[in-house]
């Protein structure tokens, strides 16, 4: 589940950027934004009378999901994946008029799968001179049939699982029991089914409310912004590395902006948040029937501003409150999701990132421990690391280290060749260890080493593997460290002398 | 021994007192053997940019960057000794190491070059050495165990 959790952040966290960059386009430029551009917006019409496309829907359409793909196809197998997984991808992106992100998440690494293990089928077999015609045959005919099996697998079953909630939504609402409603709203929203829920379920009932008693609530249980709202303020406060920093931005943009997809790549990335957007939904909708609040109209977008131009003079105090309530109780559960979350530790490299942010400054000894430094050793035990041998009950065996620099051919070589050395000095047999240049990590190593300038670039290449940084190649107390963990991973050697 | 590293690619003592010199003299040397285009020292003062080439134990190894690997015709390494510490960005560099690598023809001399001056002892006979033929022995003995 970890592993799991570690290799859907490592799809989404790069391509962050793009999804602040569509927000930023969506916030601005859409119909109801403050610069409505029906050219950029993707409404009205051009001047030859031709709807206008816009940025707004090919770039949550197709672009986001396909980022997410490359990336997902690349931490499998690397460029090739990549090129397979988008063209995968973009079979399921048509298959339905929703936005693919559950598409984009499963199939793109099953595809980048699929391809290596039929390269294996005729590893070596190839006559020379004959490689690249292979190759690229082969990847684009796995590719093609992937794209077509995509298209009419995961149409359906999207959209029946799309029908299947807004059915339930209905339901719901049809026996009164609008809170229990957030169970399927929230997981529904960050796969980006949003609209397919608002749009298709509630605002249609909601009109119709709205004209006999001039208000509804519905307008409001997938459009308030409060949950969104705490769980980036959790990031803020108690996330770890980019998610951290992007998180004010992106608060900003989702609560000023009323773009929710912002925040469903922070709740993805850590799928159990999903507790706390459910309970603020719940407390949300709450707070609403108690007050007997609701909106005029549709909120669109999702902005605290569109929330309250639609409220009605009677309703202020509950869908203020409402708003209130339901941020602070994601907020609050969020923010004990993500502590816990940091006192397990992850993985060592992640822990030791964040030991050395509250510490303020680089340690010189960022992955293992020095035993002359017995401060930060008190530190690290307190976060629950010790050493590493300790520290790791269950940990697998490693078999694959990757040195990686910016070029492969110097820094990382040396060091490769060092730790080579001691390893093999250990009697570790069993143990590959290679200098790669970052741009080619892939994430199918167990653990990498870099300098400690490249570490967070080399996390987001292997996401479920462990980083090892250093600042010294020559001579780092971090290779004995991985020596050390070495005799409690591998079973070969001697036995733990903890 | 190949050719990676010959006799004329080591040069003690170097002349260089800066950072940016001592990157040119260790080109310069692999330009001098024919290894490298005069383009790929543009590519190590690029590559030193992003991330120091400093090593630790008194090493540096400038090279160039991935995108320059067109501009290598040879696999091939340079060695310069400093009689006084360069200050390569506040670390002092006795032994500067130039490198360009294809194909990864230099791994095994790079890697025996790493393990020396791993071992801090190793570092002490290469720093004693009296001459660059003295230097190149030295370096040579590994090479050859």
């Amino acid at each position: 589940m970890q592993k799991f959790g570690t290799f859907l952040s490592g799809m989404i966290m790069p391509n962050i950027a793009a999804f602040i960059a569509w927000g930023i386009i969506t916030a601005l430029f859409i119909e109801k934004g403050p610069f409505p551009v029906g050219g950029l917006g993707g409404f009205g019409e051009n001047e030859a009378g031709a709807p206008n496309i816009g940025l707004v829907g090919p770039m949550i359409r197709f672009m986001l999901p396909l980022l997410i793909a490359a990336q997902g196809g690349r931490m499998v197998y690397g460029v090739r994946g990549a090129v397979v997984a988008v063209v995968a991808t973009m079979g399921v992106i048509v298959s339905t008029d929703q936005p693919m992100f559950l598409g984009a998440l499963i199939m793109a690494p099953l595809a980048a799968w699929v391809m290596k293990q039929i390269d294996k089928l005729w590893d070596g077999k190839i006559k020379p001179g004959f490689e690249m015609l292979v190759n690229n045959f082969s990847a684009g005919i796995v590719a093609a049939a992937l794209a077509v099996v995509g298209f009419f697998a995961f149409g359906p079953v999207v959209e029946a699982v799309s029908r299947a909630l807004g059915n339930g939504v209905d339901w719901l609402v049809d026996n009164g029991v609008l809170p229990i409603a957030s169970i399927l709203i929230e997981p529904a929203k960050v796969l980006f089914l949003n609209n397919a829920i608002n749009h298709g379920v509630l605002t249609p009932l909601g009109v119709q409310q709205a004209a006999e008693t001039g208000k509804s609530i519905l307008f409001l249980l997938e459009a308030n912004p409060g949950p969104g709202l705490g769980v980036l303020l959790a990031y803020m406060l108690f996330g770890t590395g980019m998610a951290r920093s992007t998180a004010p931005g992106a608060a900003i943009i989702h609560f000023f902006g009323g773009i929710h997809e912002i925040y469903f790549p922070f709740v993805l990335m850590k799928p159990i948040l999903l507790l706390g957007m459910i309970a603020g939904g719940m407390v949300g909708i709450g707070t609403l029937v108690v007050f007997d609040a609701g909106l005029r109209a549709p909120a669109a977008p999702g902005s605290i501003i569109a929330v309250l131009a639609q409220t009605p003079g009677d309703s202020f105090v509950g869908v203020i409150l409402s708003v209130l309530l339901a941020a602070a109780t994601s907020f609050a559960i969020c923010s004990l999701l993500l502590k816990l979350d940091r006192k397990k530790g992850g993985d060592l490299g992640e822990a030791t990132a964040e030991m050395e942010a509250m510490k303020g400054k680089r340690s010189s000894v960022a992955g293992y421990l020095s035993p002359t430094d017995e401060a930060q050793e008190d530190q690290l035990e307190a976060a629950g690391l010790a050493h590493p041998g300790t520290h790791a009950g269950a940990r697998k065996p490693i078999h694959r280290i990757a040195f990686a620099c910016d070029a492969g051919m110097g820094s990382s070589a040396m060091g490769a060749s060092v730790l080579r050395n001691k390893i093999k000095k250990a009697g570790f047999t069993d143990v590959e260890v290679q200098n790669v240049a970052i741009a080619n990590l892939t994430d199918d190593v167990d653990l990498v080493v870099t300098h400690q300038d490249l570490t967070p670039r080399a996390r987001t290449m292997s996401p479920s593997a462990e980083h090892v940084s250093v600042d010294n190649f020559m001579n780092s107390p971090q290779y004995d460290g991985i020596v050390e963990e070495l005799k409690t991973t591998n079973a070969q050697g001697s036995s733990s002398s903890r | 021994m190949s050719d990676v590293l010959t006799r004329s690619q080591v040069k003690v003592p170097g002349d260089a007192r800066s950072k940016d010199d001592a990157i040119r003299e260790a080109g310069r040397l692999l330009v001098d053997a024919g290894a490298v285009s005069p383009a790929y020292v543009d590519a190590m003062f690029e590559r030193e940019k992003s991330v120091s080439t400093y090593m630790g134990n008194f090493l540096a190894i400038p090279h160039g960057t991935n995108e320059a690997k067109d501009t290598i015709g040879r696999s091939a390494i340079s060695v310069v000794r400093y009689d006084a510490p360069v200050d390569w960005d506040g670390n002092e560099v006795r032994f500067a190491v130039g490198i360009a690598g294809v194909d990864n023809g230099h791994l095994e001399i790079l890697g025996k070059i790493a393990i020396v001056f791993s071992d801090t002892d190793e570092v002490e006979k290469l720093l004693a050495a009296g001459s660059a033929d003295e230097l190149y022995d030295l370096l040579q003995a590994v090479n050859e165990d």
